[in-house]
């Protein structure tokens, strides 16, 4: 197919020899199959780590899949089964708006936090400026149990730093207060641990953003006599929204699926009240041990993020370069 | 290039566990004696000290000709998995030991070897009654019983001493009693505890609740039905409550005795009791060596003055994978590890054998003979298979503890959303 191509282009000059011709084809070829070789290892590693695993997930949510059935091997076709038997208890819709919501709060908390310390650092003196950059990366650095071990410790009930401080301030109600006795406490606790390990690198994608802003623009609309807020608008914002699409997106999909966190807290509780999807799928799927209703939840949680991203997934597809905005 | 083909491997490994079609159907097939054969046993960590196991490995391989015993020490984190992956390969441990809360889940989904026919080899008639029934299923014998611990109140020579407590309380009364003499006494330090007790402590409530005539839950054959809303219930709730109240303890109302680790804070020498296992004195020794001699332990002591309060019992059971392959060894392994002579050292290491009556051995220890004491009155928690997943989900009890301590719901609401939970627990 890219023979006429490659025969048109040296005919100016002198009249190519049939052998040089198909050597050149050749040539053709294989310069063409290189990046699909160099890219076949990384896309059968995926294949065969995700995408084989992915495929059984879905098999297995239309199985009865205990520990008895899989210590013996059986294979039990339930059809919707376990779809029905999810979406039927009241209790999965009132899980999955309390993580859209914790979600959602999530982000536009992270996104915000960020684009903030991000402006904030452009305007910040130099070594100020490398210090802001160092706390963040160590905030960023350190792994996630040990974070939460510290927030646990924070919020403790007795021998908590911010109920002693509070305390201190005069806030005498503080004393003895418990900051797990309800969900939603549970769960902004839960927020603001996430988010304290989520901003760094938003704000560190923004901060790179910003820099890409031409200095003239900033001193074209100073001496216009621009407000910062104008000046935001006209010469920042354009120049990071793309990345702020980029960076939304991608938190949407890391605090949907966070685990670990909500988990070392409190279990989801009290009495399941900051249980999120992830939660659920792992009560049904380790605790339980009812491995097709938890992959039932799997796909069906995969379902809802689709949901959540769709405009970004639009964009993309329809954008060639990338650029989404 | 190596690194590929790991690659490879292990992700066909995960897919054929996640596939779940690695079972063997349990065909075992019986080779003759005499052939090499190996019996792989899986105890876990803490359990049985090494001198025993040795002794008894050694026995066994010299007993039976040509078989070699491949003992290996399990960890409890992540053990419930471990197991799971383990017991769907094809080739499962002969032997393995199992928490006696989760024995019933295992029991019930049929992946155990059934012993009916076995306990009265296996030293039957001394089994102790909690791990018995944990071991059972539907009227059948899944597990054996292997040793249990319980709580006692561990509790400050010294300082019950200088209170003027002459003898260790004997019921509730004096429990009380002796938490407003050491109050008394020691209370001008506000750090002091007379009695650490956090909100979550429901093994302990168990013993309240116990002592109540109370239940978690009743069995029906194989159904279960949660009883927290009855009288005897709130009782041992409202027990809970003047107990903590009256304790003057610092300790959270919204977590267990786990967080913060209870035995650090016994360690630090301004705390008089802690309910707790024999092992955490060990624990709490590690900061402040002093402590351990200055300690010594009473059973709970029951409303009926004399008595002791019953109490839960943690522990272990054994079984016996259905897919083994060498079943028939496998029993002769844990007739011997029934025996009397290897319960017998298991008492001298300090746990409750869980197949003999004999516990003289533990009287050397006063901390181990106040739980010996109690341990006669043993009970383990309803032995459904859903108890396992709500002790490795959420725990409505502790909920419900928190809930009715911290002032949110009263008894009432509390013990019903409690029930509620477990009923769905139970069934779901």
């Amino acid at each position: 197919m890219t023979a006429t191509i490659h025969t048109s282009v040296p005919a100016g000059t002198s009249p190519p020899a049939p052998a040089r011709a198909s050597g050149r084809k050749r040539v053709g070829l294989g310069e063409k199959a290189i990046p699909y070789l160099l890219l076949a290892p990384a896309v059968v590693v995926m294949l065969v780590l995700l995408g084989w695993p992915a495929i059984q997930v879905v098999g297995i949510s239309f199985r009865k899949l205990d520990l008895g059935e899989l210590v013996r091997g059986e294979l039990v076709w339930v059809g919707l089964g376990n779809y029905s038997e999810v979406l039927a208890d009241p209790e999965f819709w009132t899980i999955t708006v309390r993580t859209v919501l914790f979600t959602a709060s999530v982000v536009a908390g992270t996104v915000l936090a960020g684009l903030f310390i991000a402006l904030l650092m452009r305007h910040l003196a130099g070594p100020v400026r490398v210090f802001v950059q160092i706390t963040l990366v160590l905030a960023w650095a350190t792994p996630i149990l040990a974070t939460t071990t510290v927030f646990q410790w924070i919020f403790d009930q007795q021998y908590g730093i911010l109920n002693k401080t509070l305390v201190a301030l005069g806030l005498d109600s503080f004393r003895g207060y418990s900051w797990f006795s309800s969900g939603t406490s549970t769960l902004a606790v839960i927020g603001i641990l996430v988010l304290w390990q989520a901003v760094p690198f938003v704000c560190f994608t923004i901060y790179a953003g910003l820099l890409q802003a031409p200095k003239e623009l900033y001193e074209a609309a100073a001496m216009d006599g621009a407000s910062p807020w104008q000046t935001f608008a006209t010469v920042s914002w354009p120049s990071i929204r793309p990345l702020v699409t980029l960076v939304t997106f991608l938190s949407v999909i890391w605090d949907f699926k966070v685990f670990a966190q909500v988990w070392a807290i409190r279990q989801g509780g009290p009495d399941g009240e900051s249980t999120t999807l992830p939660v659920l799928l792992y009560l049904r799927g380790i605790a339980d041990r009812s491995f097709g209703v938890a992959s039932a939840i799997a796909v069906l949680m995969i379902l809802v993020l689709l949901v959540l991203t769709a405009r970004y997934l639009q964009l993309l597809l329809r954008t060639r370069e990338g650029d989404v905005s | 290039m190596k690194r590929w083909t790991k690659a490879v491997a292990g992700a066909a490994a995960i897919a054929l566990a996640t596939a779940g079609c690695a079972g063997s159907g349990g065909d075992s097939s019986e080779q003759n004696s005499g052939e090499p054969r190996t019996l792989t046993v899986w105890l876990m960590n803490g359990s049985a000290p090494e001198t025993l196991t040795t002794a008894l490995n050694k026995e066994f391989e010299g007993a039976n000709e040509g078989v070699t015993v491949k003992y290996e020490v399990q960890e409890w984190n992540g053990i419930q998995d471990k197991l799971t992956t383990a017991l769907a390969s094809q080739d499962p441990p002969d032997i393995i030991e199992l928490g006696n809360t989760q024995a019933p889940s295992f029991a019930a989904e049929g992946v155990l070897t059934d012993l009916t026919g076995d306990v009265d080899s296996m030293n039957g008639d001394q089994w102790l009654d909690s791990l018995k029934s944990s071991g059972e299923w539907d009227g059948k014998q899944f597990s054996t019983p292997f040793y249990a611990a319980n709580r006692s109140v561990i509790y400050r020579t010294d300082m019950f001493q200088q209170a003027g407590i002459t003898a260790p309380p004997t019921s509730r009364e004096e429990w009380l009693d002796a938490i407003t003499k050491l109050r008394a006494k020691f209370g001008s330090d506000p750090q002091f505890q007379a009695l650490y007790l956090p909100g979550q402590n429901w093994y302990t409530l168990l013993s309240f609740i116990y002592d109540e005539g109370g239940d978690i839950a009743k069995a029906d054959g194989t159904e279960f039905k949660a009883t927290m809303d009855s009288p005897e219930a709130k009782a041992g709730i409202e027990f809970y409550k003047q107990l903590l109240e009256a304790s003057g303890t610092t300790a959270p109302k919204d977590n267990d005795e786990q967080n913060p680790e209870q035995a650090g804070i016994y360690g630090q020498g301004k705390v008089a009791m802690m309910i707790a296992l024999p092992w955490e004195l060990g624990t709490a020794a590690t900061d402040n060596p002093d402590i351990e001699k200055n300690s010594s332990a009473f059973p709970i002591p029951s409303k009926k003055a004399g008595e002791t309060a019953p109490v839960f019992q943690g522990g272990s059971n054994l079984a016996i994978p259905v897919n083994s392959k060498n079943g028939d060894l496998a029993k002769d392994y844990l007739k011997l590890l029934l025996s009397d002579k290897y319960q017998k050292q298991l008492a001298e290491a300090g746990m409750v054998p869980g197949a003999s009556t004999d516990l003289s051995a533990l009287d050397a220890n006063p901390v181990s003979k106040a739980m010996a004491e109690a341990s006669k009155n043993g009970r383990a928690v309803p032995a459904t298979p859903k108890w396992a997943t709500i002790e490795a989900g959420q725990n409505p009890l502790k909920d419900m503890l928190t809930a009715y301590l911290m002032g949110a719901k009263d008894i009432d609401t509390a013990t019903k959303d409690a029930n509620a939970a477990l009923d769905a627990a139970f069934t779901g």
